[in-house]
Formats: C-alpha cells, sequence, structure tokens
C-alpha cells in the first residue's frame, strides 16, 4: 500500500511539472539523429546555441555512421527521434511514403518563403503526393573538376571550357608522356558511384540539359534511350581511351574513390604528377593526404565541369541532406523554422574545419572559413537561385536501380570496356520496378 | 513412481501453465503498458527510479503469488512445481524474443517491401533468380566447403604435429591460437594492409603488391624511355593489382594463358579470386581454435593404442589415419558442424573488407543490404529464412546424433 502512494504522488507530481512547462518553450528537448560525424557533427550542433539561448528549447544532435539502418529499425519501432537528417532525400521520401513523417505544410512551414529560400526543385525533392516532407540542408557541388594551375601553368595548358577541349587537352598530355585523369571508383559498398556522376554530369550538357534529366530520373525515358547510351559514349571515351586514366583501365574498378587523386600530389621519376584532372565533389578534399588539404583553394583548385552543347544553359550536380519530422510539438516546429532560416549556418560556417555548404540562397558565404569553400558555396547558391541546381539522380532512382543495378553496371561498363554498354543499360533497364 | 490420479494431472496441468504462461504474460503486458504511457508524461529520471522499484516490486509479487498457490499442491509435488515456477518466466522470454521474431520474419518474408500485404512465394522465386541473389549463394557455397575443410585440415595437421613436438608444444600452440584472439574486424584490418592497392605512382604499401612490384623487371609503365613510350599495358613487368576487386583471375599471368574450352579451365577462369582471399581471413582465425580442440582429443588417446600400432609397423600417416582419425572422429564433427553454422553467419569479414561488392557478398550481409540500403522488409526476411533453413539440417542432425550416442 505504501509503495502504491508513493507511486501515485511521484506521477502526480511529474503531471504538475508537465503542466507548468506548457507556456513556454523553456527546457523542451528536441533530438536530432543524423549521418554526421566528428568534426561536421560538432559544426551541426554549435549552430543550435544561439537559438538555444533564445528560445530555451534544448537541441541534441546524435550522429552515427550506421545511422540508415538505425533510423530504420526505429521507425519500425515507433522509437523514433524528432528530426531525422538524411543523407539523401530518397530515404525520406521513403520515410514519408510509410507514413513515418510529418508534412511541412502541417507543420505550418511558410512553403513560399521555402522555395524562395532554396529553390522549387529542391522543395519538390521532398514531395509525396502534393505535400512536401524534405528539409532542406546542405550541399555538396559534384560538377567540378580538380586541378593544379601551376603544373598547367608550368606546361602552357589552359583550362578546357568544352568537354571537346578537355579531350584535345587530354591527348596533348597523353602525348606528352604524361596521364590526364585521375580515375578511381571503388568504394566499400558503393563502388560505382563515380561513374554515375559522371554520367549525370554529361547528361544534365546533353540532349536537353535539365529537361532529359529530369525524365531521366523520373523513368519517362528508358534507361536505354539513346540520350542515356550517348552519355554513357562519352564516358566510356574517358575510362577506356588508352591512356587517359592512371594505372589503366584495370586500376579504374580497384582503385578507392578516396586515394584516387593522391597521384596528383605525387610526382614520378620524371617530375611530373601522377594525374592532371579528378572530376569529384567539393568533399573529396577531407580525404586528401594532410600536407595537400592545406592548399584546397590554392595549390590544388577546380574548374567547371565543361559544357557539351552549347544552345544549354549551365547547369550544376550536387548532392546533400535532407531532414524529415516525426511529429508536431510546437518545440520541433520551432527548430524546423529555424533549421530552414538563412542564419541557421553561421556557427558552423565559421569553424576552421567546415567544409559544408548551406543550401540556402541568402546565406552569407563571407562567413565560411575556407576560401575553396566559399567559391563552390557561391556556385550552388548561384545555380540554386537560377534553378540549374540537379540533384545526384541515383540518389533519386529507386534503390534497386540508384544504390544497385546502376553502381554495379558501371563497374562492370569499367571493366568490360565500350562494347558492354548497350549491356549495361538493359540491365538497368529491366531491374527498374 | 507413485501413479498420479487424475485430478492431480489437471492440478499440475493448471499450475503449469500459470507458471510458464498466464503469470509472466501478466507480468510482462502490465509493466509493458505502465511504461508506454509513462514515458510520455514522466521525465525521464522519474522513469528511472519508477522502473526499478515497480519492476523489483512486480518480480516479488510474481514469485510470492505464484510460491502460494504451489503451496497449495501436496508436499511430494511441490519441488517439481518450484522448478517450474523458477523456469517459467525464462521461458517465456526466450519464447518472446526468440521464438516469436523467428516466426514473424517467416511471416514477413511473404510480404511485400513495407511489410504490409502479401506476394506469395514472389520474394523466394527473387531469391533463386536474381543474378545478385544467386552470386551470393555461390559465394556461401564456396565459403563453406573452402573455410570448413582447411580449418579442418591444417587444424587437424597443427594438431597432430604439435603433439609430436618434443619441446615447446605450448609456445607453437599458442602462436597458432594467436589470431582466435583478435576479433574478425581486426584480422580483416590486417588482411586489407596485405591486399591493399594504391593507382600508381604512388608506393605500394600493400604487402603482396610491394612484393610484385619490386620484384622482377623495374615497371616503366606509362613512362617515356627512350623516346618511346610505355603504356600501361606493358607485359613485362608486373603490374600491382587489386587483389580485392578480381572477380577472376584474368589480370593475373596464369589466368592470360588459360583458354576457356573445357569445364576445368572454365572453372579455373572463373575462380572468384577475392571471395577466396576474403574467406582465407576466415581460416586463418579459426584454424588456431580447430588445432587446440583437436590437440586435446589427440592427447586423450591412449598411449597403449599408438603403441601397439607401431609396434605392428604402422607408419606415421597409417597411425593418422587409421588411428588418430577415427578416436577423433566426433571431436572433428562437432568442430565441424560449428564451423558450418559459423561460416553460415559470417558478416564482419564482409562488412568491413568489401561490403559486398564486386561478388564478394555473404547471406548474411545480403540481408542486412535488403533492409537497410534497399529498403526491401519481405526480401530481407527472405534472406534471414533462406539462413535459418540451412542452419536446421545441422541443428537437426547434431540433436539425431546426441540421441544415438546416449542410447548406446
Amino acid at each position: 500500500m505504501k509503495k502504491r502512494s508513493i507511486f501515485g504522488l511521484l506521477l502526480i507530481l511529474s503531471m504538475i511539472a508537465a503542466a507548468c512547462g506548457g507556456g513556454s518553450l523553456e527546457g523542451e528537448e528536441v533530438f536530432i539523429t543524423g549521418a554526421l560525424v566528428g568534426n561536421d557533427a560538432a559544426g551541426f550542433q554549435e549552430n543550435f546555441d544561439s537559438f538555444t539561448e533564445e528560445t530555451g528549447i534544448i537541441v541534441s544532435f546524435q550522429g552515427s555512421d550506421n545511422f540508415e539502418q538505425e533510423v530504420q529499425i526505429q521507425m519500425e519501432s515507433g522509437d523514433t527521434p524528432d528530426i531525422a537528417l538524411w543523407p539523401q532525400p530518397g530515404a525520406v521520401v521513403d520515410a514519408a511514403q510509410r507514413g513515418y513523417l510529418v508534412s511541412l505544410e502541417d507543420l505550418g512551414v511558410d512553403m513560399d518563403e521555402y522555395r524562395a529560400s532554396f529553390s522549387s526543385y529542391i522543395v519538390g525533392l521532398g514531395e509525396v503526393d502534393g505535400a512536401h516532407y524534405g528539409g532542406a540542408h546542405a550541399f555538396n557541388l559534384k560538377s567540378i573538376v580538380w586541378y593544379q594551375p601551376a603544373e598547367f601553368e608550368a606546361r602552357g595548358y589552359s583550362i578546357p571550357s568544352t568537354w571537346d577541349e578537355m579531350i584535345a587537352l587530354a591527348d596533348q598530355i597523353v602525348a606528352d608522356g604524361m596521364t590526364p585523369f585521375c580515375f578511381g571508383m571503388y568504394s566499400n559498398g558503393a563502388s560505382g558511384w563515380l561513374a554515375t556522376d559522371w554520367m549525370e554530369d554529361i547528361m544534365l550538357r546533353t540532349g536537353e540539359g535539365t529537361a532529359t534529366y529530369d525524365k531521366w530520373v523520373s523513368h519517362d525515358i528508358p534507361f536505354n534511350d539513346p540520350v542515356v547510351k550517348n552519355a554513357a559514349t562519352f564516358l566510356s571515351q574517358i575510362m577506356h581511351t588508352e591512356g587517359y586514366v592512371v594505372g589503366g583501365t584495370d586500376a579504374i574498378v580497384s582503385t578507392y574513390f578516396g586515394n584516387a587523386q593522391d597521384p596528383m600530389f605525387e610526382k614520378d621519376a620524371n617530375g611530373n604528377p601522377g594525374c592532371f584532372m579528378h572530376r569529384q565533389a567539393s568533399f573529396i578534399t577531407s580525404f586528401w593526404p594532410e600536407a595537400a588539404q592545406a592548399g584546397a583553394g590554392s595549390e590544388t583548385t577546380v574548374f567547371p565541369f565543361p559544357a557539351m552543347d552549347d544552345g544549354l544553359p549551365k547547369a550544376a550536380l550536387g548532392a546533400g541532406d535532407m531532414f524529415g519530422v516525426f511529429n508536431d510539438r510546437d518545440a520541433t516546429i520551432e527548430v524546423v523554422n529555424y533549421m530552414l532560416s538563412n542564419d541557421f549556418f553561421e556557427a558552423a560556417a565559421q569553424r576552421p574545419d567546415n567544409s559544408r555548404i548551406y543550401g540556402h540562397v541568402d546565406f552569407d558565404t563571407s562567413l565560411y572559413s575556407k576560401d575553396i569553400t566559399r567559391v563552390l558555396a557561391d556556385t550552388i547558391t548561384g545555380a540554386l537561385a537560377e534553378n540549374a541546381f540537379r540533384f545526384d539522380a541515383s540518389d533519386l532512382m529507386p534503390p534497386e536501380v540508384g544504390a544497385g543495378s546502376f553502381w554495379k553496371e558501371m563497374m562492370n561498363l569499367a571493366v568490360e570496356g565500350p562494347g558492354y554498354i548497350d549491356t549495361a543499360l538493359n540491365n538497368i533497364e529491366t531491374s527498374w520496378p | 513412481m507413485k501413479k498420479l490420479t487424475q485430478r492431480e494431472k489437471l492440478f499440475n496441468f493448471g499450475i503449469s501453465l500459470l507458471a510458464l504462461g498466464a503469470f509472466p504474460l501478466i507480468w510482462f503486458l502490465s509493466q509493458a503498458i505502465l511504461f508506454r504511457e509513462l514515458t510520455e508524461i514522466v521525465s525521464r529520471n522519474v522513469l528511472v527510479v519508477i522502473g526499478i522499484i515497480v519492476g523489483s516490486s512486480f518480480v516479488f509479487l510474481l514469485f510470492n503469488g505464484m510460491e502460494r498457490l504451489i503451496r497449495l499442491a501436496p508436499r511430494e509435488r511441490r519441488d517439481s512445481l518450484e522448478a517450474r515456477m523458477f523456469a517459467g518466466p525464462s521461458l517465456f522470454m526466450i519464447g518472446l524474443f526468440l521464438f516469436y521474431p523467428a516466426i514473424r520474419t517467416i511471416y514477413l518474408s511473404f510480404k511485400d517491401r513495407y511489410g504490409k500485404s502479401f506476394n506469395g512465394v514472389e520474394n523466394y522465386s527473387w531469391a533463386f533468380s536474381d543474378t545478385e541473389m544467386l552470386v551470393t549463394i555461390r559465394n556461401q557455397i564456396v565459403w563453406l566447403v573452402f573455410v570448413v575443410f582447411f580449418t579442418l585440415l591444417i587444424g587437424l595437421i597443427v594438431g597432430w604435429l604439435s603433439d609430436r613436438l618434443n619441446k615447446g608444444e605450448a609456445f607453437f600452440k599458442s602462436i597458432v591460437f594467436m589470431p582466435m584472439a583478435i576479433s574478425a574486424v581486426g584480422a580483416t584490418a590486417i588482411f586489407k594492409f596485405i591486399y591493399e592497392y594504391r593507382p600508381p605512382p604512388l608506393t605500394q604499401i600493400g604487402i603482396i603488391n610491394g612484393i610484385r612490384v619490386s620484384s622482377g623487371e623495374k615497371c616503366s609503365n606509362n613512362r617515356i624511355i627512350e623516346g618511346v613510350l610505355n603504356d600501361y599495358a606493358d607485359p613485362s613487368c608486373n603490374r600491382a593489382i587489386g587483389w580485392l576487386q578480381q572477380r577472376d583471375l584474368s589480370n593475373l599471368q596464369i589466368g592470360e594463358t588459360l583458354e576457356s574450352g573445357g569445364w576445368l579451365s572454365n572453372l579455373l577462369v572463373n575462380f572468384p579470386l577475392n571471395t577466396v582471399l576474403l574467406l582465407v581471413i576466415m581460416i586463418w582465425a579459426y584454424t588456431g581454435f580447430a588445432a587446440v580442440v583437436f590437440s586435446a582429443g589427440i592427447k586423450a588417446i591412449p598411449a597403449d593404442i599408438m603403441e601397439a600400432g607401431q609396434i605392428d609397423g604402422a607408419s606415421e600417416i597409417r597411425i593418422f589415419l587409421s588411428i588418430v582419425i577415427p578416436y577423433i572422429k566426433s571431436t572433428i564433427i562437432v568442430v565441424g558442424t560449428y564451423m558450418v553454422v559459423t561460416v553460415l553467419k559470417a558478416f564482419d569479414i564482409i562488412y568491413v573488407s568489401t561490403r559486398g561488392d564486386l561478388e564478394t557478398n555473404l547471406l548474411a550481409v545480403k540481408m542486412l543490404d535488403e533492409f537497410s540500403k534497399y529498403r526491401n522488409i519481405g526480401r530481407s526476411s527472405t534472406v534471414a529464412v533462406i539462413i535459418f533453413v540451412c542452419v536446421i539440417p545441422i541443428i537437426v542432425g547434431n540433436a539425431l546424433r546426441e540421441k544415438e550416442s546416449n542410447s548406446l
């Protein structure tokens, strides 16, 4: 009997405590999980310091390498965080289709303002049955080619602005006895994604540009359409032309993408770098050797992926994070609105180790601590403002294709040579669910 | 033993039912519901305190209540009933956390990707027709055959030879046993350095590639030497190879000389090099375990049998085959069974090395891929059921063998 009364007392006390907090959001906790770890996670958490000071809402972020598996299990068991930050919008859409997420409209987010600050294309990525579930966050830029200006100048090479110029430059480098491209697409569990990025960049610059690209992503044109085949042929030109790629064609599938650019920083016996150009996303800098990282933006910098068709406007390919919201508590809504505002990323941007780029078009890019991040951020926000930014297609396709057959067949294509293009595209087409 | 009357039997059955089912069920459900509601209203610290108080008092009430019930039973029955009382809750928990998930997995394997509507045997026909799945099953078979065979063989040889040593047996055995002390993840990390590949002109840090590149003629690939450009296909030098990315032997010199035609050369041309290189890690890790168990078994062979063999003039090999092997047959079967189950569950080696890329996948990793990468609950459950079905014959065989040896 005594025990029961203690229990009852505690229950009543705690209910009073909960009721008292009802007016303001002071002391409310909002829990966010995501795939960010290390410095990125610390930076993300720091963004909320000023917010917590202002509103009293305590936001805690928990990052994990196994985030995607963990959040799946949490959704199945009903033990979800308040907000989850996925590394790709496809997962947000999937969670929304399963009915786990609350739409931004239901949270009272001003959709017009959201569209204006992140572009209607980005907003549309999180759409399911007319409602929008994905909150935009940080993006990286993929339409870039890394090179070393000093090495180019010393040999009189100029930056190629078109595909034909790039091929001519590559031929010139081969004729001079060196290797033009670094190319490595091995990645544990995701091997092949680098080639899919190449395909996407080429797709954005051939055919009808972003229009065919969007049709390709939504499967309104088949995967073995002539436009796609054309893109694959261009890619094959890079992968399979004798002498174009470091280590030869066999090395493409064997080289870990994180090590792929290392030859550029290494001189061979004749004093030449191992390669001159490397098409890779902006995040690759964190995989570089430490000595090279300091020179990012100066010693080693980028030129935009060359244009292929004069008639098409410039387009930028990228990828990034998107968050989904699991409940409509007042505190959660406050946090969501803050995460979509233009001063959200300020604290993280100023960290010296930050290389993430916030997608808000009105974000003050001069805040970024590194030069290279500033340059890339201007490109991204510029493209977003013109609605010319396109998201990584393989992240948007159904996972059987985007994380399965597309990757796998690109690996096979690299090994088998140009004669395999038709087989590869047909195989991907049949695997589309 | 006294025969039980009908009434006593019924009474026993009733109490067993209460002890094994009803009480734990009430105990579990009431707390589950209570805490489910409480987490919404009470803060975490208060919840912990309530959990400790309520949880322990519930257990007390549960056993107290059953104790009272059992006192109603005749004195000579009480012992067996009390045993049931203590076993009941644990059996209930095993049922809840082992049998229920197993049955639910089988149920889910007949459903679609969201686990919502039934789609018949579609998942199973996918499992045995999808090319990636077929490769995974092939790999699992390759792993089973190679790992179990070589672990047993090398384990036997090492166990037998160490027994013949005059000196330093313990030292020798502990060296062979050492890899067992390293986790599979650690062992894989070690082997990843052995197989490591770097694109030229970087220095090869992997042992195998380091030896390949530095032995033989100096590589002059893609350099101008005396005015002539050598491309990467220069056959006169050993190139570095990404070992874990080789699906066949075509990049090795042996592979180039093989003609596809006969079944043997076909088999050799399609030899899954990376899969075999990965399973070597498991052989390396488990041989020590097998050797130590076998060595203990060999020690238990009576010396007079061995001596009798030696007096009759049998050679070492003859003694090994005709005395040692038959004598430790049951040990071999036990170790073999253990290895088969371990290989079927093999997960960490693939997970931290290739993550299943380039046709190296195994069922356990595939199960996880289907769940989290392709987000397909039905197929993921199907793969789980396939693993489960593969283990059943081994468990049944073991149980039968035990029964046999008991009845002898």
